[in-house]
């Protein structure tokens, strides 16, 4: 029976990274496989920014904070400490958990909510960025080049494909797990907090401690976003790690896909730079030349339509129109 | 007919009656069309440095206008350049997404990238597939220090434009009497100005300055002032700044207007000195300031013949047009040489490149480990609403006004 795999909705999960997953034998250009692989990182950003303000409410202007602890931790522990990047991985994840658990100790303890908490999270990303700028331990301004060695073992890959099978399984990873904390406790939790702070811990609800865990989670994913984006291009600097650039991109996804769904992130990212590349193309084929600025023109005005004409998102959209999506609801 | 409907009855005579001369002048052998060789141009024409993108595309476009007009490779029976242009969108993602895009068009090479930060990610993505990447301007020293073998570099680096600013001004002081002993830096926090300003405050107290204070100032800045009052209070014989097009223009202007007159404004790599905008929109700000920086050499004839095409296009004199134009054209030089698209010939051709046809005040190319040790920086100074070079003498035409007060 089909429908007990979809009511859990772990099928349609499975599915979509399945039908990701065979996506690179269907073509071989490397240009649509190195877009999708950043795609992917986007969306694994997203993903986080998703599971805290999505999911528990709590809207963060800054998670380039955690994008950035995970870039500069993995190329700092290989550039000064010489750790295989393996390594580093997860410490970088683990140093983007724990900026979410400090950073949300300082805030939640404070009772800081709504556009408060959205300033403090905006202004700590950009201490940090101004610090990853001034300090020599991080490469100040020139930023941190991660040495060139292409093998797998030195998370480098020849084959571009590996590089988004790798950032495919992490995307994977999280789409179970916010699907499964959707269903359990915490999340019921979570989306109490998110729905009436008040009223939920009147019922009992550490409201404190529920919200801990969710931006530690939260720090962790993006971070890992972070660590992929710097496996990836082997450079970053205080603006691409700590920049306003990446919590615009983090939050945005989700709000066009479809806010606190598990599958906004991804939708709301494929959607936002799939069709800005589209976009270029077509007006490329169009005119037979390219036309700067096109697809960001395009761009904005898809904004503007999304958020007057679809509140919830692309998801939203479609639930209201075909039922049979209803079921993906957390 | 579409096509046609451009032009007159007497352009299209005209155009055919010269297409014939063209091709009863040409040789048999040649009049079968070679294959079209493309190049990839790789600048940032939208986000924060549209500006300088749409200058480096207009210097190659000129550049492949040119040796298109003068029939194109030889070597390869006359084949043509085509420009495969792409938007590196000011951000390092974009950039390597559009090599990915000009690989899978088939590009021979590829030129430009402009900022630091895109060249690095940009060459690496280059480097995958062994195309040959000629970085324009980006300064950065990491660009041509990570061994790799396709990444090429025709400007000078960071290193060496900073030692010939600080040489520059040792010589400019010593010839006026050694007037300016004290000195404010003023810098923008991002990677030119931060790197510059540590140098500067190592670097000048060993030839005889006194560093008075280092201000930084974030880009975008909307408000100088407080920069300015503070040059005022501190009252030095030199302001070095550092700092991208708005922010220095802001800051001439607020010093203007204040009244602050120091013996001599020595900007380094600064977004406005060496910008005709700047020059032609607050003359009064603008005259007199010095600048080390890229610079065309304007005694070439080929130069005048550059500057016109780039006002004819409605456009202002800026280093990128040049230093791309003279990109193209060393790049051209090597397929010319390698008498093949092959990439791995044309990076051969690359390094045992001497090339001086260019229009930057270099001489010869020569590539070791991808930097063209014949680059240099120069000294400009605005003088009567022009901007000449000032140092070094051998390319100069002008000689320096210093003290200004």
């Amino acid at each position: 029976m089909k429908g007990g795999l979809f009511t859990s909705g772990y099928g349609p999960i499975l599915i979509v990274v399945a039908a990701l997953a065979v996506l690179p034998f269907g073509f071989s250009a490397n240009t649509t496989l190195n877009f999708l692989g950043f795609v992917l990182i986007v969306t694994l950003a997203a993903q986080g920014w998703n599971l805290l303000a999505g999911y528990g409410g709590q809207f963060s202007f800054g998670h380039a904070a955690f994008f950035g602890m995970g870039a500069y931790g993995i190329a700092l522990a290989q550039v000064r400490f010489g750790l295989n990047p393996w390594l580093a991985l997860p410490l970088s994840i683990a140093l983007g958990a724990l900026t979410g658990t400090i950073l949300g100790y300082l805030s939640f303890r404070a009772r800081l909510r709504g556009s408060y908490f959205a300033l403090v999270t905006l202004a700590f990303a950009e201490v940090f960025r101004i610090l990853a700028n001034a300090s020599t331990f991080t490469g100040g301004a020139a930023g941190v080049l991660i040495p060139l060695r292409i093998e797998g073992a030195n998370f480098q890959f020849a084959d571009k494909r590996s590089f988004y099978w790798l950032a495919l399984s992490f995307v994977a990873f999280v789409l179970l797990l916010t699907h499964w904390i959707a269903r359990s406790r915490f999340g019921a939790y979570l989306v109490a907090v998110r729905e009436n702070e008040d009223a939920a811990r009147a019922l009992g609800v550490d409201a404190l401690a529920v919200k801990l865990k969710a931006i530690t989670l939260s720090g962790g994913i993006t971070a890992a976003a972070g660590c992929l984006y710097a496996q990836k291009f082997l450079y970053i600097d205080a603006n691409l790690a700590f920049g306003p650039w990446i919590s615009v991109e983090a939050l945005l996804a989700p709000i066009i896909g479809g806010i606190g769904t598990v599958f906004g992130p991804l939708a709301g990212a494929v959607l936002l730079l799939g069709l800005g590349e589209v976009t270029k193309t077509f007006f490329t084929w169009l005119l037979g030349g390219a036309v700067p600025g096109i697809d960001l023109v395009v761009f904005g005005v898809l904004l503007i339509f999304c958020v007057a004409f679809a509140p919830r998102g692309v998801l939203g959209v479609l639930r209201r129109i075909m039922p049979a999506f209803r079921g993906g609801r957390a | 007919m579409t096509k046609l409907s451009g032009f007159d009855r007497r352009s299209l005579l005209k155009t055919a009656a010269l297409g014939s001369i063209a091709t009863i002048s040409m040789p048999a052998v040649l009049r079968a069309q070679a294959p079209a060789i493309k190049i990839g141009i790789l600048q940032p024409v939208t986000g924060a440095l549209a500006q300088d993108g749409e200058y480096g595309r207009l210097g190659a476009e000129i550049a492949l206008k040119e040796l298109n007009a003068a029939g194109g490779i030889k070597s390869m029976g006359g084949a043509k350049l085509e420009m495969v242009f792409g938007d590196a969108r000011s951000n390092p993602e974009g950039g390597t997404q559009e090599v990915e895009r000009m690989q899978a068009e088939g590009v021979a090479a590829i030129v430009g990238g402009f900022a630091s930060p895109i060249c690095l990610a940009a060459s690496q993505a280059a480097s995958r597939y062994d195309i040959p990447y000629l970085v324009d301007v980006g300064v950065s020293d990491q660009i041509v220090k990570r061994g790799l073998k396709n990444t090429f570099r025709f400007g000078p680096g960071f290193g060496s434009v900073t030692s010939a600013a600080l040489d520059n001004l040792v010589k400019l002081n010593d010839a006026a009497g050694k007037p300016a002993k004290t000195v404010v830096i003023v810098h923008e926090d991002g990677l030119f100005g931060s790197g510059m300003a540590k140098l500067l405050q190592a670097e000048l107290p060993k030839r005889g300055f006194e560093v008075l204070e280092t201000v930084a100032h974030p880009t975008p800045s909307r408000d100088m002032a407080n920069v300015a009052l503070r040059i005022r209070a501190l009252n030095p014989d030199l302001v070095i700044p550092s700092s991208y097009y708005s922010e220095f223009v802001l800051l001439a202007r607020t010093m203007q207007q204040q009244r602050i007159k120091p013996k001599g404004i020595y900007a380094v790599l600064n977004g406005a000195a060496s910008n005709f905008r700047f020059v032609k929109e607050f003359p009064t700000a603008a005259e007199n300031v010095m600048d080390c920086n890229h610079w065309a050499d304007m005694r070439k004839p080929r130069t005048a013949n550059v500057k016109a095409e780039v006002e004819r296009a409605g456009k202002v004199w800026l280093y990128n047009t040049p230093l791309n134009y003279s990109s193209v054209l060393v790049l051209a030089d090597a397929i010319e040489r390698a008498g093949s698209a092959d990439r791995v010939k044309i990076i051969e051709a690359l390094n045992s490149s001497t090339f001086s046809d260019h229009i930057m005040p270099y001489g010869p190319t020569k590539f070791v480990e991808g930097q063209n040790t014949g680059a240099q920086a120069v000294n400009t100074q605005v003088q009567n609403g022009d901007i000449k070079i000032i140092f070094p003498t051998e390319v100069a035409n002008a000689k320096p006004i210093f003290p200004v007060t």
